[in-house]
């Protein structure tokens, strides 16, 4: 088998762009020594570009009569979304919520499937990103229930005993991790998988074999990057609509 | 030196909170308003609409109730017509008959008149040949010849009276 490369030699053939794939950039902030992913920094940066160029698109010149195009698709984002939001939570408690979440989904889509181009990679296989933004909801859950019931949102450590403590407590933890950490494996599994069916099938078995099994998981990272995007988000509404409502 | 971190995560939070100041200040507001402003547009036209149809209503049932107003009127009118037209016939009729009554009356008074203005003017030729033949007889002297052409006389102005 001297055609099988290694998962290392497959990626370093698919720098296309010549990133910095395996080096890092650093920066000290006073004593402490930062490193950065220069990979995932700049398919985060094209990943917002190309966001920002959807959504600008899609709300210059907008009809109020006859949406079209990107409008139409934003249109329709937003309000599967504010539906979910309402259901979850009063809809004025969520209208703050609304702006986050849409820009999570939409993010999290174009994240998933930006890796899906060959060459370019998922800054959502990167488990810095999908921790960034489960520590965003993470964040929104205590912003918003400290803001709809105060210190008392507190008390729902104790309930339904003081016993339950830890186990809220160790609750309260799992929720951005998972978070993290479904996203990060559906993603980077998913790359890999690529990456691996590009380059590990030695001899002509990638002309037959390799490529349509390829080209079917392409087909199927797209599903399963469009419902990554949607549970990411769906669970931040819930947790969030948790840490708001009454029960 | 100190320990070492890696920063990706926290730019990437800072990445992500860019994106969605960015996005709510150009992308979300537009939209927002967008939004808002249809759903107001087709409330007030549902309203609108909602509106127009009671005025159709009210509008519909004004004009039935004219028409069968109209139809009712109409009836009447045509009902009084007919009346008055068969009044009017019955009246000429009687008219006509009270006019033939009086003519006929008429003509049979000219007629007994004539015929009583004729008797009374026989009766006075009558009475002034009388006066006349004896007004003859008195005045010739009457002999036999005499008396006879008298009579002859008498006998043809008789003849010739009838």
């Amino acid at each position: 088998m001297e055609h099988m490369k290694d998962l290392h030699e497959v990626e370093e053939l698919l720098n296309f762009w010549n990133w910095p794939a395996n080096g890092t950039w650093e920066m000290y902030v006073g004593n402490i020594h930062l490193t950065f992913n220069p990979t995932t920094l700049i398919m985060t940066w094209i990943t917002m570009l190309l966001v920002i160029i959807f959504c600008v698109a899609a709300t210059r010149k907008m009809s109020m009569t006859r949406p079209k195009g990107a409008q139409n698709i934003l249109e329709i984002v937003w309000e599967f979304i504010r539906g979910l939001v309402n259901e979850n939570m009063d809809p004025k408690k969520g209208a703050a919520l609304l702006g986050v979440v849409v820009t999570y989904i939409i993010f999290i889509l174009f994240a998933n499937l930006i890796g899906l181009v060959p060459t370019l990679s998922s800054p959502t296989a990167d488990y810095n990103t999908t921790l960034g933004l489960a520590l965003c909801t993470f964040a929104m859950i205590y912003i918003f229930g400290i803001r709809y019931k105060g210190l008392g949102y507190f008390k729902h450590y104790v309930k339904p005993f003081v016993f339950f403590l830890p186990i809220n407590i160790l609750e309260d933890f799992a929720k951005p991790i998972t978070l993290t950490f479904r996203l990060y494996g559906n993603i980077y599994a998913g790359e890999v998988l690529i990456a691996v069916l590009l380059g590990l099938i030695g001899g002509w078995a990638h002309v037959f074999g390799g490529f349509l099994a390829s080209v079917a998981w392409l087909a199927f990272s797209i599903f399963v990057g469009c419902i990554q995007a949607f549970i990411f988000t769906m669970l931040s509404i819930a947790y969030v609509g948790q840490a708001v409502g009454d029960h | 030196m100190g320990f070492e971190f890696n920063g990706t995560l926290l730019a990437q939070i800072v990445d992500f909170i860019i994106l969605l100041i960015f996005l709510k200040l150009v992308v979300y507001k537009p939209l927002v308003r967008l939004l808002e402003a249809r759903s107001e547009g087709v409330a007030s036209n549902i309203a609108a609409a909602e509106q127009e149809r009671r005025e159709a209503e009210q509008l519909k049932a004004g004009y039935e109730a004219e028409m069968r107003n109209a139809r009712e009127q109409t009836q009447e009118i045509i009902q009084k017509a007919t009346k008055a037209g068969e009044d009017q016939a019955a009246e000429i009729v009687s008219n006509a008959k009270n006019e033939a009554e009086r003519l006929k009356e008429q003509a049979l008074a000219e007629i007994e008149r004539e015929k009583q203005r004729a008797v009374t003017e026989l009766r006075e030729q009558v009475a002034s040949l009388s006066v006349l033949v004896a007004g003859k007889i008195i005045n010739k002297s009457m002999t036999e010849g005499i008396q006879r052409s008298m009579i002859k006389d008498f006998i043809k102005e008789a003849g010739e009276l009838q």
